[in-house]
């Protein structure tokens, strides 16, 4: 089919790739251990504020705090994070989709995206992006996502939007990652497995409390969403650019399987003529 | 009762950061300098800028703290903030250089919002210092209350 020059520059070509992709494995590899630290120190935050506003609901005067109240709902936000890059393999598509079967069980919804491929993928669907978030690096995370939260706290407060979603990948291991959509506002009766006993005093009041505990509570939240995004964004790509170099592997041997034949061939083919020659000469 | 201690559990965005023992534990919350010792009721409260002080015996620490909100229930002390430092983490040199910025800052008339940020900033600049600093409060005084 092609010639053996031919053949041969396209073992050139599979090499020089599966040598960046071999190269990309290394980054992600490395970048991989750092968000994984980065994510098993953000995880604690998360946690003890969650719970400490969850215990919030059992304090008759916070019911009424408009972070607390279910409110009727006529817009809904939706912080979805994504990647910058992409070669993640079904890492984006994943999440965003799993946001997008979300908002199509009937919510009438703004978006907030993270990352340059969450806000291709929904602007071509014409969906409505309200704000969106590229370049976050990755040792501003805690700051960035504090203007995020700042600015879906005052987008809620005001009454823009009625209730706030968090669609983020989850990072249970480096091979498994589980598309979530999470509530963060209003803080819903849904955690029923956390029971308080205990009567818990506001000083100096829950209003006062809560102002502050709140906003922590909302960054403790995106930043631990983004951390869980970051770890899986890089274990994507590491498994992805393994895989993908294995499979340069395999390429490059089919083609010099073929290049050896091709010789071959054209090596017997010279015999045989070299031979009809001499036959002729006789 | 007597060797009764808290657990103090310090937790940051960059994950735990102390997880100890206590005697006793005096923060600044937003309405004033709030003490704990144990077996004291379950409380919430906001905490403002300032310096938390560790007394464990004859021993204290000093740490600052920038924000964030404790939880004190069961003889835990938990306490969730975006910064906390240790004297031996503090830029002491910076933080000067802060406060003689802010303070001049603070001279020039400028707009309620710039000084109310300046403020703020001039606080944490004098925590700092603080906290970096030489124990001002001896610890004496510290241990006959603790007899008691």
């Amino acid at each position: 089919m092609s010639s053996i020059k031919g053949i041969k520059q396209r073992i050139a070509n599979v090499s020089t790739t599966k040598q960046i992709m071999k190269a990309m494995d290394m980054v992600s590899t490395s970048k991989l251990q750092k968000a994984r630290e980065r994510l098993v120190n953000a995880r604690p935050l998360f946690f003890e504020t969650k719970r400490m506003v969850h215990q919030l609901k059992d304090c008759e005067k916070a019911k009424e705090s408009i972070f607390i109240k279910q409110r009727k709902v006529n817009k809904s936000a939706y912080v979805i994070i994504t990647s910058d890059k992409g070669l993640c393999g079904s890492y984006n598509v994943n999440i965003a989709q799993k946001a997008l079967r979300h908002m199509n069980e009937g919510k009438n919804e703004v978006i907030l995206v993270v990352g340059a491929k969450g806000y291709e993928f929904f602007r071509r669907r014409g969906k409505n992006i309200l704000h969106r978030i590229i370049d976050i690096t990755e040792t501003q995370m805690y700051y960035d996502t504090g203007l995020l939260s700042e600015h879906v706290q005052s987008l809620y407060v005001s009454g823009e939007i009625d209730e706030v979603f968090i669609a983020y990948t989850r990072f249970e291991s480096t091979l498994s990652y589980l598309p979530v959509v999470e509530k963060v506002l209003p803080i819903s009766d849904g955690e029923e497995n956390m029971r308080f006993d205990s009567e818990m005093t506001y000083e100096p009041d829950v209003h006062s409390f809560l102002e502050q505990a709140i906003p922590l509570y909302l960054h403790a939240c995106f930043f631990a969403a983004m951390s869980e995004s970051v770890a899986c964004e890089h274990a994507a790509r590491m498994v992805n650019m393994d895989s993908a170099s294995k499979n340069a592997t395999d390429i490059i041997d089919d083609l010099n399987r073929m290049y050896n034949r091709k010789r071959q061939a054209a090596i017997t083919q010279e015999i045989n003529e070299i031979v009809g020659g001499a036959n002729i000469l006789k | 009762m007597k060797d009764k201690k808290l657990l103090l559990r310090i937790i940051t965005p960059r994950g735990k950061k102390v997880e100890q023992k206590a005697d006793m534990l005096v923060m600044r919350c937003v309405g004033g300098d709030v003490g704990i010792l144990p077996n004291h009721m379950p409380l919430s409260s906001p905490i403002s800028d300032g310096i938390l002080r560790i007394i464990n015996g004859k021993e204290e620490q000093k740490m600052a703290l920038f924000g964030g909100v404790v939880e004190v229930k069961n003889n835990i002390v938990t306490i969730l903030t975006s910064i906390a430092q240790r004297p031996e983490e503090i830029d002491l040199a910076r933080a000067e250089h802060d406060r003689k910025q802010y303070e001049q800052l603070m001279q020039e008339r400028s707009s309620d919002l710039k000084m109310q940020s300046y403020s703020v900033l001039l606080r944490r600049a004098l925590v700092r210092i603080e906290v970096s600093s030489e124990p001002i409060i001896s610890g004496s005084d510290i241990d006959e209350s603790d007899d008691i």
